[in-house]
């Protein structure tokens, strides 16, 4: 069990980094700075999910999102044609509704929040090998059913890409 | 462990065959025998699949810890869905909407959708009942825009991708809600666990219960193309190669039906004949379902002069009245269902093959087309007219046994409600007679337009439209094998 108070400072720490950087993405005049805000807002999400003792999330979400997918968007934002600039972004930022609407998911959260009784804080348990005899045991179904799915994804979509004018291949 | 291996044989020969075939296309090449050899291994892949059936264990086991059911129903559809595909290959190959150069990944693609029936059908736990349908849809979306090139298909596609999207969405988030109100996957706790919370439950998770029922209901409404979940289905139909179409307008529908049977009857347990199950009158509201589906798909089938776009709307109002099965619920339905599927499988395949042997040769799906084909194909005529007679259900054909004991089950329901549906059901016979007949007077009693090309029917598609019409025929005077298996599907006997 850790010191209430050092666990409360972590966490308003990762919260307040995971903001900053989400409101970035949102606000920032740059689309590129946006995307590598994004980047950041990722690496706090991990955090996150390390300090509710989640520690497979935290590593999948450092491996997939911020190693994988943020580097995709970036190219994605650096390669497609069709905008005016690497400057452009947010043109439509409307702040009245804006602020709206982040008062009524504040009060959602709230409602919600306030709906479950808080849980006394639990020692953290690591969950990996726990996930992992549960995916290659009791699931291991699923999980084959899962690599079967996204080899007819992945057929599927070369079927549907790849060239089709110039003949046989 | 080997028992569980044997449980889902004929699945794991299912995902060779799939391997197999595109390993094949790459190594057959250019050579001409490319689309026969492939449709070869394609047909023994399924014959080896079928023939892993006697190694089922005995007495259907639950597999995996619960996660595959082996019980008659999945048995039963999984055989049904082994037929589909074996169609579905045969008509792929026969068709010239099939480029030959694309064929062993649209044998690949048609197969892989099977083995998602396959194991949708047999699914036990809403993790698997996902996974499968994605296995269903994926290659489901790229048959339907297989056409490249061509606008309509491509359309088709794109219209498929996004409503399925939208509803395996819906269907997530119903799942989810599920599980966090019943704390487990597996359907066979679930519908206690609801009724449970239901009983002694206030309104708010009375409400959470219907949402999370309603919600998951989307995704098997979308794929049995029920209203209101139905909008994709003309465009897709229409715009999809007409293999493809006939294979989507039984298999995945077959599959989809089956898995609402195992989610509603076997899950939550609901039929007229129990207490609502979860606090949800399930009975009525599948069976206002069930009325609004059959009448607009019969209603909107009447204009229509595409004929494929026309048969659209008569497999959603088929949806219908399949659903007015469901929602009986009592295993006499549940065999009324598995006696129906077959017997809609045979005469909706052989449909679309007489329109897929007229479009060969005519280039064309308009009814206007159709007139005077008599003249033009006597022996194509008369083969889709009996499909065309059995599909509204005229006696002595084998679409009146299907309608038959599916009326049988709702009017032994006994209660006002489905007196009510069971006419609402045999008025919409009456009006599909209306479409259907007119298809057919067009071909006997009007004229064949000057120049029109005479429709010879090639000697393989000949057959199979033998092989499809004989039973169609044979099925109205003599059903009761067919009967004896649907009652082993619905648990009737051992």
């Amino acid at each position: 069990m850790t010191d209430p108070i050092v666990s409360a400072m972590v966490f308003y720490a990762l919260a307040a980094f995971t903001l900053v950087a989400a409101g970035f993405v949102a606000l920032s005049g740059n689309i590129v700075h946006s995307a590598f805000a994004l980047f950041a807002t990722l690496f706090g999400v991990a955090g996150l999910y390390a300090y509710l003792s989640a520690d497979l999330l935290a590593v999948v979400q450092m491996l997939v999102y911020v190693g994988g997918i943020s580097v995709l968007v970036l190219f994605a934002v650096m390669l497609t044609s069709g905008l005016d600039g690497p400057l452009t972004s947010n043109p439509t930022f409307r702040l009245g509704g804006g602020i709206v609407l982040m008062l009524a998911v504040a009060a959602a959260a709230f409602v919600a929040a306030t709906a479950v009784p808080s849980g006394v804080e639990s020692a953290a348990v690591p969950t990996t090998a726990a996930i992992g005899d549960a995916l290659l045991g009791a699931y291991v179904l699923p999980f084959e059913v899962v690599s079967v799915v996204l080899l007819a994804a992945l057929v599927g979509a070369v079927t549907l890409a790849r060239g089709y004018k110039g003949g046989h291949r | 462990m080997l028992t569980n291996l044997l449980a889902i044989g004929p699945e794991l020969v299912l995902t060779l065959t799939v391997v197999l075939v595109l390993i094949a296309d790459l190594v057959i090449g250019d050579r001409p025998a490319r689309r026969g050899s492939l449709a070869v291994l394609s047909f023994a892949g399924l014959a080896a699949a079928a023939a892993t059936f006697f190694l089922l264990p005995d007495g259907g086991p639950a597999a995996f810890g619960g996660l595959v059911s082996g019980d008659g129903l999945g048995v039963f559809f999984r055989g049904l869905f082994l037929v589909a595909a074996f169609f579905g290959v045969a008509f792929g190959a026969l068709s010239d909407e099939i480029p030959v150069e694309r064929f062993g990944e649209y044998a690949a693609m048609l197969l892989a959708t099977t083995l998602g029936m396959s194991f949708l059908v047999q699914s036990q736990n809403l993790l698997m009942i996902l996974l499968s349908l994605e296995l269903v849809s994926l290659p489901s979306y790229v048959l339907a825009g297989f056409r490249r090139g061509d606008s309509r298909s491509s359309e088709a596609a794109l219209k498929y991708v996004l409503y399925g999207a939208a509803a395996s969405g819906l269907m997530l988030y119903g799942f989810s809600l599920l599980y966090g109100m019943a704390g487990t996957l597996d359907l066979s706790a679930i519908g206690p666990a609801l009724n449970a919370k239901a009983a002694g439950g206030s309104v708010g998770i009375r409400a959470g219960i219907a949402l999370a029922a309603l919600l998951s209901l989307a995704g098997f409404g979308y794929k049995v193309a029920a209203v209101p979940f139905h909008q994709w289905c003309p465009d897709v139909y229409e715009g999809a190669p007409t293999p493809v179409t006939a294979f989507l307008s039984v298999g995945p529908k077959a599959a989809g039906v089956a898995a609402l049977i195992r989610f509603v009857v076997i899950g939550f347990g609901a039929s007229v004949a129990t207490p609502p199950a979860g606090g949800l009158p399930w009975p009525v509201l599948l069976g206002v379902l069930a009325m609004a589906t059959m009448t607009l798909g019969n209603l909107a089938a009447i204009p229509q002069d595409n004929v494929k776009r026309l048969l659209a709307y008569s497999s959603i109002a088929h949806a219908g009245y399949l659903l007015m099965g469901i929602a009986v619920g009592t295993p006499d339905a549940v065999q009324a269902v598995a006696v129906y599927l077959p017997i809609y499988l045979l005469m909706n395949l052989g449909a679309f093959l007489a329109v897929m042997a007229v479009r060969a040769k005519t280039g064309s799906e308009t009814i206007a087309d159709y007139r005077g084909l008599v003249a033009r194909s006597p022996a194509l005529s008369i083969a889709l007219a009996i499909f065309l007679f059995s599909l509204t259900g005229l006696p002595p054909l084998a679409g009146f046994i299907g309608k038959f004991y599916l009326f049988a089950a709702v009017v032994k329901a006994g209660t006002p409600f489905f007196y009510v549906l069971a006419i609402v059901g045999v008025l919409n016979s009456v009006v599909s007679l209306f479409y259907y007949a007119r298809l057919v007077k067009a071909m006997f009693l009007e004229a064949s337009p000057d120049g029109a090309p005479a429709v010879l029917v090639p000697v393989p598609v000949g057959l199979l439209l033998a092989i499809l019409a004989i039973p169609t025929l044979v099925l109205g005077l003599w059903w009761s094998p067919l009967a004896d298996l649907a009652a082993r599907a619905a648990g009737i006997v051992g």
